[in-house]
């Protein structure tokens, strides 16, 4: 029997209730914003007490789910001012899920707003909230290193924790705020980054939860053998196809870069290119090339069960590690879109991100947009670290760049600002890729790419092909694509796993296969789309009340104007085709009965 | 004719040259020379590949021409 644990920063009181029955089937993305919708008014302020971090793992969380460890935070978000749900590797949700914790609501804010709190879970089933005064504004990776000596000190510290931790940026409420959570190794390089979830965590006063795991078991299943049978299969799909099994642990996700540089989709120097003249210095093979030869670690999972192995350590010149990574969109953001084209450079910036705490994407675009104002040069890493800088520190002009693209492209007066929903683009142009850019203008997130990876079709070959360049197509791929991440998140599933889930049926079979061995309940492919089509349900409710209309399911103006080279195209799906991707949500919500 | 050849992830070791790298090496070749014909040429593995002809999808059959760009890739993704 799962339960929600709500943690009320107004009272500093802590209660356990069951999941509600209606819940039953829910869990990560599906119960996030389902809490969401049903907890928070749709007119909350993002930053007052009306507004609620939920915590959840997915639905298979805490057992042994090849890649089942997701963990998706949600709230109203203060950037895009919608339903937001940030997804996350590292150690927290399997231990949550072990726990039986299916979310923590953590509501309202602490009448003292000067006190930074650690919400603590132990494997006995207690949990606290203590005053850790010594870990305020500091940065991520030591708010672990402290947060660690100081529970070794009380003797509560063993080996097996997971931390989920709010940087300096997300304590000074800066709408690029994410929040980290620990790898296996303890380091705070996962990241539930977009939308500015961590500003939210910040009002809540609470600098870090730490869950202690020491001695938990998984979960139980209603039928063991079946779950096993059912990962077998699982494991198998991912190991044996191409992406999953070879590309993906070899170069990581950065593998992209030239692919999508090939296609002309990668967007260069505030993309006013699809082609960076430098993108073999920030590739994947050339990251795989440097770590390798500086002995680094090139090839591990974010967290245990996970098969795909596509995260790395990047280290500098004596081999010390510097970050994870750095990610495809992280080598993007800081690298092509800022005219950066060397490793270490990127890695650095990657590492401050992380270190104060602000999403990747949102700093990287913030950056390029500053260059656009001629304020600094493309290609100055220095000056790109120093807009860093003057965000860890919170000066006004830090707090300007720290709260994103479009509000440093505002404040600036730079003329194309690539957002929509208030939040950044990430790494493929939506005009030589049309499917990616109608998931950036209808995903309820916001100019989201994990929301509809339409790059699997579109550039990859990768479940069918359907031309980038064309509008055809387009809405119907990235309609598909958002019901079925939607189903993955609420799963706790990496989205990852999609690349061969859409080439092999066995490994969707297997999917619904182990949801159904390890709930006892009934789940085959269509019960698995509805799952994704209620999610969505919910989120677009949700930013319905709280005024978005079709007018913010679009592109900027630049896109459809301004023609990108070497294609010299722009976005052409129409309107129509835009808003008649989430067609299904009047249904829906009729059998949900909400409004 | 001549066209560029270039071959990304672990496909870049087949270049005959045999120095690896994603740097593009031009290919002598004769007119009406194929995508198909080249990949047989390098020695590709018979595995999926995405192959861009000047930027765009081209499909194997392809009879190439002169200044092309060819790139080939093994299957790729990330995020």
């Amino acid at each position: 029997m799962r339960e929600i644990l709500r943690v009320d920063m107004s009272t500093l009181t802590i209660s356990r209730e069951p999941l509600p029955e209606k819940w039953a089937r829910y869990g990560g993305r599906a119960l996030t914003s389902a809490i969401v919708f049903t907890e928070v008014p749709a007119d909350a302020d993002p930053m007052g007490p009306d507004n609620k971090l939920v915590i959840a793992p997915g639905l298979l969380g805490g057992t042994s789910a090849p890649n089942g460890g997701r963990l998706s935070i949600g709230a109203k978000s203060p950037l895009t001012g919608g339903l937001k749900e940030s997804n996350s590797g590292g150690t927290a949700a399997h231990a949550l899920g072990k726990m039986g914790i299916a979310a923590i609501i953590i509501e309202g804010v602490p009448a003292d707003k000067t006190v930074a709190y650690a919400l603590r879970l132990f494997p006995d089933g207690n949990v606290d909230l203590v005053p850790r005064h010594d870990l305020k504004g500091l940065g991520t990776y030591e708010t672990v290193a402290v947060a660690k000596g100081i529970e070794a000190a009380e003797q509560r510290y063993s080996e097996k924790v997971s931390f989920i931790v709010n940087g300096p940026a997300g304590e000074m409420g800066m709408k690029s705020a994410g929040i980290a959570i620990t790898d296996p190794h303890g380091y705070p390089n996962r990241f539930a980054g977009r939308g500015g979830l961590g500003a939210v965590m910040g009002t809540k006063g609470i600098k870090l939860i730490a869950i202690f795991e020491e001695g938990l078991k998984g979960k139980e299943h209603a039928d063991k053998d079946a779950f096993i049978a059912a990962v077998r299969k699982f494991s198998g799909a991912l190991t044996t196809h191409a992406v999953t099994g070879q590309a993906l642990p070899t170069f990581g996700t950065n593998v992209l870069a030239n692919i999508i540089n090939e296609a002309g989709g990668y967007p260069t120097r505030n993309f006013s290119s699809g082609q960076f003249e430098g993108v073999d210095g920030i590739s994947g093979e050339t990251m795989r090339e440097i770590t390798l030869e500086r002995g680094g670690d090139v090839k591990h999972g974010c967290h245990a069960g996970c098969v795909i192995q596509c995260s790395r350590y990047y280290v500098d010149k004596d081999g010390h590690y510097i970050t994870k990574g750095p990610e495809y969109e992280s080598a993007w953001s800081l690298g092509a879109d800022c005219g950066i084209s060397d490793m270490d450079t990127v890695a650095a910036l990657d590492r401050k991100c992380g270190d104060i705490g602000i999403d990747t994407i949102e700093a990287g675009v913030m950056i390029g947009v500053y260059m656009a104002s001629g304020k600094i040069a493309f290609g100055d890493g220095a000056a790109a670290m120093a807009v860093l800088d003057e965000i860890g520190h919170g000066t006004d002009l830090g707090k300007i760049f720290g709260d994103g693209a479009e509000a440093t492209g505002l404040h600036f007066g730079v003329a194309n600002i690539p957002v929509v929903k208030h939040q950044a683009l990430p790494a493929y142009d939506p005009r030589p890729i049309q499917g990616i850019g109608v998931t950036y203008a209808t995903s309820t997130q916001g100019a989201d790419h994990t929301a509809g990876y339409t790059i699997t079709s579109n550039v990859l070959a990768v479940g069918g092909t359907v031309d980038p360049l064309k509008p055809e197509g387009q809405a119907a791929l990235s309609q598909g694509l958002q019901i079925a991440t939607a189903m993955l998140d609420s799963l706790g599933l990496c989205i990852f796993v999609a690349f061969a889930v859409l080439d092999m049926p066995e490994a969707f079979e297997a999917i619904h296969e182990m949801a159904a061995a390890h709930t006892g309940q009934d789940w085959d492919a269509d019960a698995l789309m509805q799952l994704g089509k209620e999610t969505l349900t919910y989120e677009r409710l949700f930013n319905e009340h709280a005024g978005f209309t079709n007018a913010d399911d679009r592109l900027p103006k630049f896109f459809l104007e301004e023609p990108l080279a070497p294609h010299d195209v722009v976005f052409t799906v129409t309107d129509e085709e835009l808003d008649s991707v989430h067609s299904f949500v009047p249904e829906v919500a009729a059998q949900l009965g909400i409004k | 004719m001549q066209v560029d050849v270039v071959l990304f992830a672990h496909f870049s070791g087949f270049q005959p040259d045999g120095k690896g790298g994603r740097h593009a090496r031009t290919y002598e070749l004769e007119e009406g020379t194929t995508i198909a014909d080249v990949i047989e040429m390098i020695g590709l593995p018979d595995e999926p590949r995405v192959i861009f002809v000047n930027n765009r999808h081209a499909p194997e059959e392809r009879e190439l021409r002169q200044g092309d760009r060819l790139a080939i890739f093994p299957p790729v993704a990330g995020g």
